[in-house]
């Protein structure tokens, strides 16, 4: 009895963390003009309206590409973290870890506010989009530096040694031993990195440059004076484009996340 | 030099692009808020020459903002305690759990944290709305005649912060019940032990440094959250993230709006600390 409660008590919590992201997703089959419960009809009305919207196309592609960017900075700075962490850190170990997840345990808020003043107080304003790929290459390291380094937790460095004594440089054996064997923690942290740059709104929104959008400011900016499920159709795309990027990679390239 | 220097010094830079990156872009912008905090406010401009500790002074003497301050503290325990209590089973279930399905459910865990923020908050206001999913189904039913205040107010605000949060719970309390060895729980069975003896004694003392971390998490995030009370409270309740942006962001007042959020992270601070003290004493004392 009471472990059928429990199981209840389980699926009802399972249902409440799907509940927005499923209702969104509902709500952009919509056919009526407004969000309404039940929908008044099935229709693609809403995502025809969005792919006509100049705007939203805009800030998509902003968004791709700043995770892109992200990405790639977010991935080198961090693989290169993590090994120095689990193989040469020694003593420092648990120091450098605190220093590389802070940006993680950082209110996301005060982040942003510290370095909006900061690009003032030294001049380089937000004019550029450079504060904005600082924000989210900070912002998404911790996730690259956490998955490699487990994945290099149980790297032999034996390895690294045989193919030294046998004449390979700190290149080959970078490229050619450890980068293949830690591949699915790099990819997890690359993943990770873009998926989080993709999303992240707070720092975003406050170092973004005049006129500039991406995807979740252009959103949030939308869903203060507007109710019509254009919106809901708009975070489908990104739903599923997330949902998109996870499986083909778990499917072609392996996949392991740590995410604590 | 000899070669094992030499290949340490090597190593360094490894370190030094994300080393360089956290000081000059995470520890002085950190200590330019503290700055900030006491610098006369400007005339037009963001700040004015000079230092004073008049924002502070503001801060005290304002009602209104210690008022938030307090709301927003007590917000923010409320979540912690909700995502606790919701958590805690889902972590248990999928730290013992050994059937098929529970790689879907760690999934259903894990997807909040894949999508944004934004959109969490947007599938809040839908379901949570005067409009929305639960007032419709309410109305429709015949059980209330007018819209149920759901969002606009605190109780939507934690509703859909705990929502936001509960991974955060979940995934610290999981990793700390995988650690429990569960022979513990059948030696205690078969020393005649309750189930309700087996939780309290062995499960929720071991689980202990799950519970703290992920209570803490989920309390700072709450604290600081601000897409989702700014979409669920509107202009009608403010919590003091949302404050201290509007104070930046609208208004310009750059000093004030650091005073303020200082202010936050130092009562939230203490809070943690307070907290993980009294966590550990009681629960080596037992």
């Amino acid at each position: 009895m009471s472990k059928t409660f429990f199981t209840i008590f389980c699926l009802l919590i399972y249902a409440f963390l799907l509940a927005p992201i499923v209702v969104v997703v509902l709500a952009s089959f919509n056919s009526g003009a407004f969000l309404t419960f039940p929908p008044q009809g099935l229709s693609l009305r809403w995502y025809v309206v969005f792919f006509h919207n100049e705007v939203f196309w805009r800030a998509i592609k902003t968004s791709l590409w700043i995770a892109a960017v992200t990405t790639v900075i977010s991935s080198i700075i961090g693989t290169m973290a993590a090994i120095y962490h689990v193989q040469f850190a020694g003593k420092l170990k648990e120091t450098v870890r605190v220093a590389m997840m802070a940006p993680l345990l950082l209110p996301e808020v005060l982040t942003a506010i510290a370095l909006l003043f900061f690009v003032y107080t030294i001049g380089i304003g937000t004019q550029t989009v450079l504060p904005l790929i600082i924000g989210h290459v900070l912002i998404t390291l911790p996730f690259v530096f956490i998955n490699v380094s487990a994945s290099l937790e149980s790297y032999d460095v034996s390895w690294t040694m045989a193919a030294r004594s046998l004449g390979a440089g700190p290149f080959t054996r970078f490229w050619r031993i450890m980068l293949p064997l830690i591949k699915p923690g790099v990819i997890g942290g690359a993943l990770f990195a873009f998926i989080i740059s993709f999303d992240v709104f707070t720092i975003s929104f406050m170092l973004k440059s005049v006129g500039m959008s991406t995807l979740p400011i252009q959103l949030y900016d939308y869903l203060r004076t507007n109710f019509t499920p254009e919106a809901a159709a708009v975070s489908s795309l990104s739903v599923f484009l997330t949902l998109l990027v996870v499986v083909v990679t778990e499917k072609f390239l392996g996949l392991k996340i740590h995410r604590f | 030099m000899n070669p094992l220097a030499s290949k340490k010094r090597a190593s360094l830079l490894l370190i030094a692009p994300a080393a360089l990156l956290i000081f000059f872009f995470l520890v002085l912008p950190y200590l330019t808020i503290v700055v900030m905090s006491f610098r006369v406010p400007g005339d037009g401009t963001p700040y004015a020459p000079g230092f004073t500790t008049g924002n502070y002074l503001h801060f005290f003497s304002d009602s209104f903002f210690l008022q938030q301050t307090f709301n927003t503290l007590m917000i923010g325990a409320i979540c912690t305690l909700v995502c606790l209590v919701l958590g805690f089973p889902v972590a248990w279930q999928l730290a013992r759990g050994n059937s098929r399905l529970r790689g879907i459910a760690y999934g259903i865990v894990l997807s909040p944290l894949l999508v944004g923020i934004v959109i969490r908050s947007y599938g809040w206001t839908i379901i949570l709305g005067n409009n929305g999913m639960i007032n419709r189904t309410l109305i429709s039913m015949g059980l209330v005649d007018r819209p149920v205040g759901l969002m606009y107010n605190t109780l939507g605000i934690v509703i859909a912060l705990s929502h936001v949060f509960l991974p955060f719970m979940i995934l610290p309390v999981m990793a700390a019940i995988q650690g429990i060895d569960p022979s513990l729980e059948s030696a205690a069975r078969s020393l005649g032990a309750s189930r309700a003896t087996i939780f309290r004694r062995i499960i929720l003392p071991l689980s202990m440094p799950g519970i703290q971390a992920g209570c803490i998490l989920t309390f700072v995030l709450s604290l600081s959250a601000y897409v989702t009370p700014a979409l669920i409270g509107g202009s009608k309740v403010k919590t003091m993230a949302v404050t201290v942006v509007d104070t930046l962001v609208d208004t310009f007042q750059w000093p004030f709006g650091s005073a303020l959020a200082l202010m936050l992270a130092v009562t939230g601070a203490v809070i943690v600390v307070i907290f993980a003290r009294m966590t550990r004493m009681k629960w080596k004392a037992a």
